[in-house]
């Protein structure tokens, strides 16, 4: 009980003291920063072995893994801004957010108290909110939209509690059971999971993601949507549809549309980006996808798999936010078509990067791939029990990793080979900066290659009773063919003629026509997509912001608003005209009985 | 109990005795103003858990005119009152900008007395007088600067709040006319004893319109958002912060909970108003670019819940309400100094004009993020308790539809909050405000004092205790329970 | 009988101020209104043949009470005029204000505060 108390209010308390610290002192927040965090750190690995239930708290298989990602990713990404944020403004209120975003995140996970968790989920907002605010004048506009997903989605979150507490007559999580049949029990259920789908950013609550990716500083970024957010909101759809709710069929389907949809739909997006981070956000949101897929599935290992899936994404897409970081620090950029040939330059971003893109795209031995894997024998199990459209949602998530894929071979291309304009030569990040990511990329090999043995063994199966393993798949025995067959591939390579090799050949760009003289960035990889003609419909209609819940609720609004605010036209006699409609409606209500 | 009558004599007084003095001596009103409301600020904060019954002249109560303190009349006084102590600091600095700070403090302490007598009178043609002595002195402190809009604001706000003056007072001379009694807590009593009739029904519809146009709920909102902008900043955050809750909220809780008794009836006109006053005023406040107009819609809304969390008659249901009304007359005063000291420095209040100052101007930035974020329900400043037991409170009572239209509110208002914050504070520094200066001393002050309590209050009254729901609430327990009796309250004040 | 033309009275104040453009017409409207409410009150107290409410010495106190009308609607409608006075004071002071201002009396064209 007291460590975990400690190890909410000591970040919390030192982001508070971060924000009375003078603008001029430099230093002290960052060292305050690093501290605290690391020492925060120390106690959620402290807290693994535990369980713990209270009023107020609860440590379970569920929770404590995550409330470790969660220690470790404030660490490293504190590691990180050091460098990253140096000599930006507002130094201080960045850690001071920092910190209590940890301290929030921490609690929000632990908390057994609905109200509880009500309250570290809407700091959490709030401080999302300031932190991408930071990111400059610009980011004014995306921090407000942000903020209105979130803190929108947290207030029909207090609904969802409020209609769980009438039904399951307690707040505490752990005494709750609802059994999913009636329209309250749906209303509570989705409620609650809208508020998680926003924070991990499940369609149709996405589009704060790639505009945040886009605006605020990267190190936000990879802290808050691409790992904190996914790891408490998936946590909560987690508990919620494990633990609190029973599911029923509708639900269910519920979930699995969402996810596929989301898969689908935000990798189509990305693949035609031209801004670096902004790619890499719908990449976060499609990964999202796979998460709701697999719980959805509502099968042992589908949702183990879903869990497993939200720890590997976490890593993986911090690291990758992070390389986009290192390569705008050096390059001062962002946009794709600027980019080009900082493999050269940048070795450990570039191998980092790639680790962690074929971690994404689930390519085998890393640990997209374990995951990914598992969600599929949940949708497979879904399928024997009955579920007639197992195929579709099967086809969605493998359609979706391939063209994950695609992307990222885009994005490499455009990135890190291929020609950069200008050319002018850039450094490599210092190591500050480089040490979060190669020990993110580190994570992503070791969940991979002995995935059974570490990741699923300690963390996700105690989670998830009953997951039992269908098809055969041993990571480490695939781990030693792909690396016989690389050193086999070496071996042919030394022994065949260097000469043949073609030292500056016409860029091939995936069959697609380019005029000759044009640099290739990588960026028109895809551009046929866009121009064919449905897709390129839905394409135009995304752009014009009609699949984005937030403008168009902001257009519905709009209209009615106009209205509104024409009857008010400023006639003093239409204002008293009301006041007597509205006596003598009341008099008819009062009086209709009586008389 | 003598110290009940000082609640309407002391600025009473002080408003008579500025006048008389301040042509010698130019600190006066300042120095006499702020006095006068810091001890109004002290004596509520004594008389905290206490309840009594005052006679004048010494009469008992049938006969002679009591005043009657308890439990919700000490809520009202401590939230009156201090935000009234708020606005005297702020106005030092601010009204130097108007001519005639004499008339202003007079005006305003007037305004008090009338206030004060209100949440205290226990009579009903008593409490009309003081309602009409606060309205007076409201219609003409809107009108203050004497500007176009000022004067247009105030003479539409006078027709309208004249119309419900007489309706309410044609309201008290039907209840007399039936009943026989103007003391309120005799009237409950005859009207258990004897039930209702028609006249009297007819009286309770003029009632809940009168008041309720104090009150500026839905569809008797019209003149708010032409008023609370137009008058200084000051009155602004007293209009918005306590007199509609004065004035219209407390008389129409106290005469249809403690006097008339509620039914199913009347609760389900005092949410259905209280939904419509909701989601009406917080669309109309989303379309706004006028900073202050936005905020006094947001009044309308935000008057809308409080009238939903009573309505609901349950327990928690009148808790939530009451949390928020204490929670936004903080909150909302704040934000309309705030309006005020952006005003103040730049000369401007539309929005699209504004931009970046947040650099310029530190202190009324946080403090109005603060105050914005407690508006907005967010965790944990004291919006959301209140607005998180209120909802609860819906589901509760089994009615998720008025839960639903609370939450599509709050999601509205937190939208059209973050909207303020980035076209005033955020975005980038417009270059016309490069030299901007932060308010004076004496105007940040306030400010920080309220956005304390915005957070403070919060975290004090934690409302979710051990046990019950009810624990941990010193203050706001004794209201909930004087509105939960009922029409016991005849006997109590009777018996005393 | 006599509420009715009382009603009636209110009517036409509300028809005044509902309908007029002109600010001192919506004025007056007001002031009839609030004078059938005086006369309402007035009326409530009112008994046929009632002496006046005031006490002499001798008078028994049950034969008093049977002839009197009721004197609270009276001090009621005094205070009510009282007040009445003072808010027309003002609203009068307004108008003059308005008209300095906007150079019309017209109601309609004061509508910059709107939507």
């Amino acid at each position: 009980m007291n460590l975990i108390i400690y190890s909410i209010s000591l970040s919390i308390i030192a982001g508070i003291m971060c924000l009375f610290i003078p603008k001029r002192t430099r230093g002290v927040a960052e060292t305050l920063g690093v501290i605290v965090s690391l020492v925060t750190f120390i106690m959620t690995i402290m807290m693994f072995g535990r369980e713990f239930v209270s009023k107020w708290f609860l440590i379970d298989n569920l929770s404590r893994f995550v409330v470790m990602g969660i220690g470790m990713f404030g660490f490293l990404i504190v590691l990180y801004s050091l460098k990253y944020m140096q000599g930006r403004d507002r130094i201080n209120e960045y850690y001071a957010y920092l910190l209590i975003t940890i301290g929030a995140s921490i609690g929000a996970v632990l908390s057994n108290h609905l109200i509880l968790l009500l309250v570290f989920w809407g700091v959490l907002g709030l401080t999302l909110y300031m932190l991408v605010g930071i990111g400059g004048s610009d980011a004014s506009s995306t921090a407000k939209k942000t903020f209105i997903i979130i803190g929108g989605s947290d207030v029909i979150m207090i609904l969802g509690v409020a209609v769980t507490w009438v039904l399951g007559k307690t707040f505490i999580m752990s005494g709750i059971e609802v059994s999913v049949n009636s329209g309250m029990s749906m209303l509570a259920f989705i409620c609650l999971a809208v508020a998680a789908f926003a924070k991990a950013g499940a369609m149709p609550l996405h589009s704060w993601i790639p505009d945040c990716a886009e605006k605020a500083p990267v190190s936000v970024t990879a802290f808050l949507p691409a790992s904190l957010d996914k790891l408490v909101g998936i946590y909560f759809l987690g508990r919620i549809s494990m633990k609190m709710f029973v599911l029923n069929k509708a639900m269910g389907q519920m979930l699995l549309i969402i996810g596929a949809i989301t898969i689908v739909a935000a990798v189509m997006m990305a693949l035609i980006q031209h801004d670096f981070k902004r790619l890499l956000g719908y990449h976060a949101v499609s990964q999202v996808g796979y998460m709701v897929l697999g719980i959805g599935t509502c099968s042992p290992i589908g949702i183990a798999g879903g869990l497993f899936h939200m720890l590997n994404n976490t890593i993986y897409k911090c690291c990758l936010f992070l390389g986009s970081g290192a390569v705008e620090k050096r390059t001062k950029t962002s946009d794709l078509d600027k980019l080009g040939g900082l493999a050269r330059f940048m070795p450990v971003t570039f191998v980092t990067f790639v680790i962690a893109a074929l971690s994404i795209s689930g390519v085998p031995p890393f640990n997209g791939f374990v995951s990914k894997w598992m969600i599929y024998q949940g949708i497979v199990d879904l399928g024997r029990k009955g579920d007639k459209l197992w195929l579709v949602w099967m086809v969605a998530a493998m359609f979706g990793s391939a063209l994950t894929l695609a992307s990222f071979m885009k994005l490499i291309h455009a990135v890190f080979l291929g020609q950069r304009e200008g050319g002018e030569k850039v450094k490599e990040v210092s190591s500050l900066m480089w040490i979060p990511m190669v020990v993110l990329a580190g994570l992503c090999m070791i969940f991979g290659v002995l995935a059974f043995t570490v990741p699923l063994e300690k963390f996700i199966l105690p989670a998830v009773p009953g997951v039992s393993f269908t098809g055969l798949f041993s990571p480490s025995l695939v781990t030693l063919m792909i690396i016989l067959g690389v050193i086999l591939g070496l071996i042919i390579y030394m022994l065949s003629n260097f000469k043949n090799i073609r030292e500056d050949s016409l860029p091939y760009i995936g069959g697609e026509e380019l005029p000759v003289e044009t640099r290739v960035t990588g960026v028109d990889f895809y551009r046929s997509i866009k121009d064919s003609k449905i897709l390129g419909g839905i394409y135009r209609a995304a752009d014009k912001k009609s699949f984005d819940i937030y403008d168009v609720a902001k257009r519905v609004l709009n209209y009615f608003i106009g209205m509104l605010k024409y009857l008010h036209s400023g006639l003093l006699s239409n204002y008293v005209i009301w006041v007597v409609a509205g006596i003598l409606v009341l008099l008819i209500v009062l009086m209709k009985g009586s008389i | 109990m003598n110290m009940i009558p000082l609640f309407v004599a002391v600025p009473l007084a002080g408003a008579f005795i500025i006048p008389m003095l301040s042509r010698k001596f130019k600190w006066f009103p300042d120095v006499l103003g702020n006095l006068v409301t810091l001890a109004l600020v002290i004596m509520s904060f004594a008389v905290i858990g206490k309840s009594g019954v005052y006679s004048m002249g010494a009469w008992k109560a049938p006969i002679g005119i009591v005043m009657v303190l308890d439990g919700l009349s000490v809520l009202l006084l401590v939230s009156i009152n201090v935000i009234a102590f708020a606005s005297t600091l702020y106005s030092i600095k601010y009204m130097e900008q108007y001519t005639s700070k004499l008339r202003y403090y007079s005006l305003f302490l007037l305004m008090l007395a009338g206030m004060n007598g209100v949440v205290l009178s226990g009579d009903m043609f008593n409490l009309f007088v003081f309602l009409e002595i606060a309205s007076v002195a409201s219609y003409a402190l809107v009108g203050f600067g004497c500007e176009h809009e000022e004067l247009e604001a105030s003479f539409k706000y006078l027709v309208l709040g004249t119309v419900a003056s007489t309706f309410i007072l044609l309201g008290i001379g039907m209840t007399y006319g039936s009943i026989g009694s103007l003391n309120m807590a005799q009237i409950s009593e005859q009207i258990s004893q004897n039930g209702m009739n028609n006249a009297l029904l007819f009286a309770i519809a003029l009632f809940i319109m009168g008041f309720g146009l104090k009150a500026a709920l839905v569809p008797f909102h019209a003149w708010l958002p032409d008023a609370h902008p137009s008058a200084p900043a000051p009155i602004s955050s007293m209009l918005s912060g306590v007199l509609i809750k004065a004035l219209g909220i407390y008389t129409l809780v106290r005469f249809l909970f403690n006097v008339v008794g509620v039914d199913e009836r009347l609760l389900m006109i005092l949410m259905v108003l209280g939904a419509l006053s909701m989601v009406i005023g917080v669309m109309l406040a989303f379309g706004q670019w006028d900073f202050k107009r936005l905020l006094a819609y947001h009044s309308i809304s935000q008057v809308g819940y409080i009238i939903l969390g009573i309505g609901l008659g349950t327990p928690l249901g009148i808790l939530g309400g009451l949390f928020h009304l204490i929670n936004h007359s903080a909150f909302k005063s704040l934000l309309f100094l705030n309006a005020g000291a952006v005003e103040y420095s730049t000369g401007t209040r539309d929005l699209q004009e504004l931009g970046g100052i947040r650099e310029k101007m530190p202190v009324t930035a946080n403090t109005s993020l603060v105050a914005s974020m407690s508006i907005a329900g967010i965790p944990p400043f004291n919006g959301f308790w209140s607005k998180l037991i209120i909802i609860i409170a819906c589901v509760q009572a089994g009615r998720p539809v008025f839960a639903a239209l609370a939450v599509f509110a709050s999601i509205l208002t937190l939208a059209s909050f973050l909207k303020v914050q980035k076209y005033v504070f955020f975005e980038k520094l417009k270059e016309k405000w490069n030299d901007l200066r932060e308010v004076p001393a004496l105007m940040s002050l306030p400010m920080v004092l309220l956005a304390l309590l915005c957070i403070v209050m919060g975290v004090l009254l934690l409302p979710i205790g051990n046990t019950g729901v009810l624990e941990n609430i010193n203050i706001l327990e004794p209201a909930v329970k004087v509105i939960m009796d009922g029409t016991d309250y005849a006997s109590k004040i009777l018996g005393m | 009988m006599i509420y009715i033309l009382c009603l009636i009275f209110f009517m036409v104040g509300l028809y005044g101020v509902l309908v007029k453009k002109n600010i001192i017409k919506i004025v007056l409207g007001l002031i009839i209104m609030e004078y059938a409410v005086n006369l309402f009150l007035i009326m409530l107290g009112y008994r046929e043949g009632g002496v006046a409410p005031i006490i002499s010495e001798g008078d028994s106190i049950t034969e008093f009470i049977k002839h009197s009308v009721d004197p609270l609607p009276q001090a009621l409608v005094l205070t009510s005029i009282v007040i009445g006075l003072g808010v027309i004071a003002l609203m009068v002071a307004i108008c003059i204000r308005l008209y300095e201002k906007y150079g019309t009396f017209d109601i309609t064209e004061m509508r910059r505060l709107k939507g």
